[in-house]
């Protein structure tokens, strides 16, 4: 994805990026993707699909995130707060 | 392997995995996985990609870095999986953390290939599973440059000298079959191939999209180990094998040589010929006048693969998938043992279509690029090789060319004129007692007598003035059977009679019988004898010959002991059969 795009996108949009990804790393076709939400509250959220869920976002947003960026997320809205950070 | 065609994708085998469809039938493979790195995603994607392939992959993952444990406790759930398979992959981090630890570099490559012996022979003393070990992944970071190797404690050079020892004691070792980690890490380019990060956070043994080629390459060698092989690669030729239509562009307007997609064909065919070594048979399958196709295999100064190469060569006019059937029934093999490889879409698919079991590879537009998409599926994938595996190609081409000269013929007497058989009738020789005495060992099916003589109760023979024993020998124009029948007669009184009779069952229905028997015959009447007597005992195998005396004409003159019998006819009744050998040598 073009960063110049992610960086103009609306939080709402990046949103709809990331929902079929959660869906899919997460085993959940109705899993409702808000910047709220937090991995308590996913079953499935465990410290292995937690990595399929990083590297899948990265592929699909073309960004790298470090280990320290992948430790301090504590829910969905950081983690599109980072994803602009690491577009721009 | 068949579907190592579809694209391994490591998000799409993920979500594959959640909802496998197995059909309760598939064919299960138990596969224990002990590791020093973490399994849990290279585990998922095994089942998929078993499943794509029919199979159901059961899965035991031994504790994270418990691999010594597992395998020495022999109370461990390791063993109570009961698994074919262990893997034991090793990653090159937790050996370099070893290696930086190590008091003394000299021994560590002997301590580590050490302890890798001592838990295979650990495991093999609870558990018949073969198991597989992977080689390490050479790190990408070199303290002295390419200086490395010139230092033989680098950890560049320990690494090496780690990954050729094992592989040396592999090859030593039964039941345990490599898995080269290393060259796969090579492919991809081994810094690639690990991705720091996931290393550091989940001890991932790889980047996670590299998953499925280590778990696709973990099962290749698993699936040849339980015998899903190829055994035969049917090749066409016109832009396959050489640029260009023989037919159209003759022999100096092919493309085919030493540079430009010239020197691409010859090094397919430079791999092709490897292949034929490692034990592969090799087939033509070719919409040519056979006079053409043949021709650039003959005279052609660049052709790597001779005429000879080729196990069955078909030439003509008709449907691939047609042509493709009568080289599976000739050469007696699966379907699913069977690669095709020709450059035309149409011709991949008509064969996809009506064969769905052959494997048929897309081959890219470019010559130059056909070695490495073939590279790229691991095709070939084994778990054995011998001696045995050089020779098998030309032994069935042999059998291949017979078969299909049998076609050709309706009339049985014309197909064995066509033969051109030659056949040796000689009196044992001191040369060739060890094979007289493995034959007669050997031989179960078509073993009148089945008296098991030994090599010296054979070599005694040949100087007992009361015995003619004997040997025979054929060939034909496609090849030399070399010894394949062993007759003692011995002379009793008015009789001669039949002591031993068996033959190679490679040779039946050829007349050879008959030619013995005709042999037989005729050495009685220029001895005087009245009749020629012999014994059928029966065997658990030999039911093959229980009526072998009757048709000769013989009479049933005593009956013994669990169907044991005793035949004779007069020498005067027997009615000569056609032959259709020539004798080359006689000495009876």
């Amino acid at each position: 994805m073009d960063k110049n795009e992610i960086i103009k996108m609306h939080k709402n949009q990046i949103v709809s990026h990331l929902t079929p990804i959660f869906r899919d790393v997460f085993n959940d076709d109705t899993l409702v993707v808000t910047e709220s939400l937090t991995a308590a509250e996913v079953p499935t959220w465990d410290s292995l699909s937690n990595i399929n869920m990083i590297v899948a976002v990265e592929k699909e947003f073309g960004v790298k995130f470090s280990i320290k960026d992948v430790r301090n997320l504590k829910n969905v809205g950081e983690l599109l707060e980072l994803i602009k950070r690491k577009a721009a | 392997m068949k579907h190592a065609m579809l694209t391994l994708d490591y998000f799409a085998l993920s979500k594959e995995a959640k909802a496998l469809k197995i059909s309760s039938a598939a064919k299960v493979i138990r596969i224990a996985l002990l590791a020093d790195c973490a399994t849990q995603h290279l585990a998922t994607i095994m089942r998929a990609i078993a499943a794509r392939n029919g199979v159901q992959a059961e899965l035991y993952e031994g504790n994270y870095d418990g691999v010594d444990l597992e395998i020495l406790d022999p109370n461990s759930a390791l063993y109570a999986f009961a698994p074919q398979y262990v893997v034991i992959l090793l990653s090159s981090e937790k050996l370099k953390a070893r290696l930086y630890a190590s008091g003394d570099r000299r021994t560590f490559a002997d301590e580590t290939v050490g302890r890798l012996e001592n838990l295979w022979g650990a495991f093999r003393a609870h558990s018949q599973a073969t198991i597989i070990q992977s080689t390490f992944v050479l790190p990408s970071e070199r303290a002295f440059g390419n200086y490395e190797l010139k230092v033989a404690d680098s950890v560049g050079s320990i690494f090496t000298e780690i990954n050729y020892r094992l592989a040396v004691k592999a090859r030593e070792t039964k039941n345990v079959l490599l898995n080269d980690v290393d060259f796969l890490a090579a492919a991809i380019g081994r810094a690639q191939w690990l991705d720091a990060r996931m290393w550091n956070m989940a001890k991932t043994p790889c980047r996670l999209e590299h998953v499925p080629l280590l778990a696709q390459s973990l099962l290749d060698t698993m699936f040849a180990a339980s015998g899903l092989i190829v055994k035969c690669v049917v090749l066409d030729l016109d832009n396959t094998l050489w640029g260009g239509v023989i037919g159209d562009d003759g022999l100096e307007g092919i493309a085919l040589g030493e540079f430009d997609e010239g020197e691409a064909f010859v090094g397919l065919q430079k791999f092709i010929r490897e292949l034929k070594r490692r034990g592969i048979i090799l087939a033509v399958v070719s919409k040519n006048e056979h006079a053409n196709a043949v021709l650039p295999f003959r005279e052609h100064p660049h052709m790597a693969l001779k005429e000879e190469d080729i196990s069955v060569f078909v030439a003509n006019w008709d449907n691939k998938a047609d042509n493709i059937r009568l080289i599976q029934k000739t050469l007696n093999i699966g379907f699913d043992s069977l690669v095709f490889l020709d450059d035309n879409p149409f011709e991949r698919n008509i064969v996809r279509e009506f064969l769905p079991e052959v494997v048929v590879p897309e081959l890219p537009e470019d010559p130059s690029l056909y070695l490495q998409s073939l590279a790229d599926l691991n095709l070939f994938e084994t778990a054995s090789f011998s001696e045995a595996d050089v020779q098998r190609a030309d032994q069935y081409r042999e059998e291949a060319q017979r078969e299909l000269t049998k076609t050709h013929f309706t009339d049985i007497n014309d197909y064995l004129t066509s033969l051109g058989m030659e056949i040796r009738l000689e009196r044992f020789n001191a040369f060739n007692l060890p094979r007289i005495a493995q034959l007669i060992q050997r031989s179960n099916q078509f073993n009148l007598m089945t008296r098991r003589y030994g090599e010296a109760a054979c070599e005694a023979m040949m100087k007992d003035p009361s015995l003619a024993p004997l040997t025979l020998r054929l060939a034909d124009k496609f090849g030399d059977y070399g010894l394949i029948s062993v007759v003692i007669l011995k002379h009793a009184g008015e009789a001669l009679e039949i002591d031993e009779y068996l033959m190679s069952c490679r040779v039946l229905q050829r007349g050879v019988e008959s030619f013995t028997i005709n042999n037989i015959f005729a050495y009685a009447a220029r001895l005087g004898a009245k009749r020629v007597t012999g014994h059928y005992l029966p065997t658990a195998k030999n039911d093959m010959v229980k009526g072998f005396f009757k048709s000769f004409g013989f009479e049933k003159v005593a009956e013994g002991d669990g169907g044991a019998s005793k035949w004779a006819l007069a020498v005067d009744d027997y009615r000569v059969r056609e032959t259709f050998m020539t004798p080359v040598v006689n000495e009876l």
